[in-house]
């Protein structure tokens, strides 16, 4: 593990290396803020959550220890306290971001892969992050993170597998079952016929 | 062989070891109903990539962590703190408290002067209470 630059940063800051936390902030503080925003989809709380995280992560550094990656750590204690978060129930009841249909956020048009979306792809990508938002909503609690680790943020199967303390055979079908949701909650966006890709 | 719809998302995130990858991927060659099924979830991760990004951080998120962190005490306090804190707990406890997922039931007594209301500042006042069983 002594290869994970993280992890050296965060031995550092244990030393008493403040530029060393900094760092790990900079490193992470926009997934830290994106990967909560997954779960309150709204952008306040969202930050309020990453900074949980940094604080928690200040406070208990003396306890770390390289045993893991340091970025499947992060994502343990961010994953925790967005569960325990949503398990309070405060953001069923958070009303809808204005101007958003159904509760998610509008879409960040300068987030957009790439040019201006005519105000009918702009719907639609509001429509499709309405419906995203619904199926993680929907989905059981392991399967949701599954999904957003592996879709969103990147994170192989061992990887999430780490992040959730269990094994790689778990997370394929946790990540399985969810993507199988995600194909029905999702039907509705996919082509009218899609062509079948030659195996 | 029996169809391996359980294996056709790992298939697509490229999560097969590559003897079972090269069965799959041959299963597939000849059953139309599995290709149907690996085109579908195909189509729904594509249309997850194809989401926008979510918000970055504000300006002021730095700022206001930074104003959250100099009000917390120096690491090397921090932890003389958490040692207070769980010096009544059991045994199986303690060993617990090392693992990170842990720290919300304790950050609260590291937050005294932070609670919001009635209910949490009773629930903080009796947590160095003895425990209904007489642990120390």
């Amino acid at each position: 593990m002594t290869q994970d630059p993280d992890a050296a940063l965060m031995l550092a800051f244990q030393r008493g290396d403040q530029a060393a936390f900094r760092a790990l902030y900079e490193r992470h503080a926009r997934a830290m803020v994106g990967y909560c925003h997954r779960f309150v989809k709204d952008a306040p709380r969202a930050e309020e959550l990453a900074q949980d995280v940094f604080v928690k992560l200040y406070r208990s550094a003396h306890r770390y220890s390289p045993s893991a990656r340091f970025k499947t750590f992060l994502y343990r204690v961010a994953t925790n306290h967005c569960l325990n978060e949503l398990r309070r129930g405060e953001y069923a009841a958070r009303p809808a971001s204005p101007g958003a249909p159904g509760g998610a956020e509008a879409p960040d048009l300068d987030a957009l892969p790439s040019g201006a979306p005519s105000p009918q792809q702009a719907l639609e990508a509001a429509r499709l992050a309405d419906a995203v938002a619904a199926l993680l909503e929907g989905l059981p609690e392991k399967q949701r993170v599954a999904l957003v680790l592996c879709r969103f943020e990147g994170l192989s199967y061992e990887e999430i597998a780490e992040t959730l303390e269990t094994t790689v055979s778990a997370v394929k079908s946790l990540v399985h079952r969810a993507t199988v949701a995600a194909a029905a909650a999702l039907a509705p966006f996919q082509p009218a016929a899609p062509q079948e890709v030659e195996p | 062989m029996t169809h391996p719809v359980e294996e056709l998302t790992a298939l697509l995130d490229g999560a097969l070891p590559g003897a079972r990858r090269t069965e799959v991927e041959a299963h597939l060659a000849g059953c139309p109903a599995c290709r149907a099924e690996r085109n579908r979830l195909a189509g729904a991760t594509a249309l997850l990539a194809a989401l926008p990004a979510p918000p970055v951080p504000s300006p002021r998120f730095a700022t206001r962590l930074a104003a959250r962190l100099a009000r917390e005490p120096a690491p090397a306090a921090a932890a003389a703190v958490a040692l207070l804190t769980v010096r009544h707990q059991r045994a199986e406890e303690l060993a617990l408290a090392g693992q990170l997922d842990l720290l919300e039931e304790y950050e609260v007594v590291a937050s005294l002067g932070d609670v919001e209301t009635e209910e949490d500042a009773a629930v903080v006042a009796s947590l160095d209470q003895p425990g209904p069983k007489g642990t120390p």
